[in-house]
C-alpha cells in the first residue's frame, strides 16, 4: 500500500512543510468560530512553546491557534458533565494581546478534541464563570 | 425582521422546539426565558462576537512572538503528565529530525 496515500503534505507557516499522516488529523464538522469552512486541523507540539499546542488548518496553513490545557490555568476547571468524556481533551486558545503581548487564554469557549473519533469544535459554555480573556502569566 | 409585540408572561415559538418568554421588564432591562434542546447553543450575542474576535486575533500568532510572550510572562508551567498527554500531536521537534 502506498504510504503517501495516508499523508498530507502541508506548507504551515510556523514549522514549514509538514507531512501529516490521517490518522493525526481532526475533522470539525462546523469549524471553529470565525472559521467555518476549515474542517481539518492537525495538533502540533513544539518544544520551546511546550506545553502549549498549536492548532493548524490543514486546508489553510497559514493558519494556526496557540492552545493550552485549562486545568494548566485552573485545576478546577469544570467544562461540565455534558462536554466530559473520557476521549474528549480540552484546549483553551491563547491570545496574545496586540501591546504588550500578554498572553490570555478562552477559558469559556474551549476547543474539544476526541481522540477516539477525531472530531473536534469549539463550544460554549453556558456558565458565567468563565472568562474569554484568563490573564497567563503576567507580562512585565 | 419580524418584528413581534409581547407582553409579561407571553411566550414566542421558534420551530417545535424552542420558546422564548418575557419574563419581566425593568427600567430598560428585559429578563427572557429560553427554552431550548442542548443541542441548540444559546448565548448573548456579545459573547459569540468576542469569541469570534479572539479566535481571528489567535489564528494570526506567530512561533516567535509566541515564544517570546511564553519566556516573558515568568508563569511556570507543569509540564507534567495532563489530560493533553493521550491526545494524536504530531511532535514538531521528532519529524524535523527525521526530515
Amino acid at each position: 500500500m502506498n504510504k503517501a496515500v495516508d499523508e498530507r503534505r502541508i506548507v504551515t507557516l510556523h514549522f514549514g512543510e509538514i507531512k501529516v499522516g490521517k490518522d493525526f488529523i481532526f475533522n470539525f464538522p462546523e469549524g471553529i468560530l470565525g472559521f467555518e469552512d476549515l474542517r481539518e486541523f492537525v495538533l502540533i507540539s513544539e518544544e520551546e512553546t511546550e506545553p502549549f499546542k498549536w492548532l493548524i488548518s490543514i486546508e489553510q496553513p497559514d493558519i494556526g491557534f496557540p492552545m493550552l490545557s485549562p486545568w494548566l490555568l485552573d485545576i478546577e476547571y469544570n467544562p461540565g458533565k455534558i462536554f466530559s468524556h473520557e476521549k474528549n481533551v480540552f484546549f483553551a486558545i491563547v491570545t496574545l494581546e496586540d501591546e504588550n503581548h500578554q498572553m490570555t487564554a478562552n477559558m469559556k469557549a474551549p476547543i474539544i478534541l476526541n481522540s477516539d473519533s477525531l472530531e473536534g469544535r469549539q463550544i460554549i459554555l453556558s456558565t458565567d464563570k468563565y472568562s474569554t480573556n484568563f490573564i497567563i502569566g503576567s507580562n512585565k | 425582521m419580524l418584528v413581534l409585540s409581547r407582553k409579561i408572561g407571553e411566550i414566542v415559538t421558534i420551530g417545535n422546539s424552542i420558546e422564548i418568554s418575557v419574563i419581566s421588564y425593568d427600567r430598560g432591562v428585559v429578563r427572557l426565558g429560553i427554552n431550548a434542546p442542548r443541542s441548540v447553543p444559546v448565548h448573548r450575542k456579545e459573547v459569540y462576537d468576542r469569541i469570534i474576535e479572539l479566535n481571528r486575533q489567535a489564528a494570526k500568532t506567530e512561533l516567535e512572538a509566541m515564544k517570546s510572550a511564553i519566556s516573558k510572562s515568568g508563569y511556570n508551567f507543569t509540564k507534567s503528565l495532563n489530560s493533553s498527554e493521550s491526545i494524536q500531536v504530531v511532535n514538531f521537534s521528532t519529524i524535523k529530525n527525521s526530515q
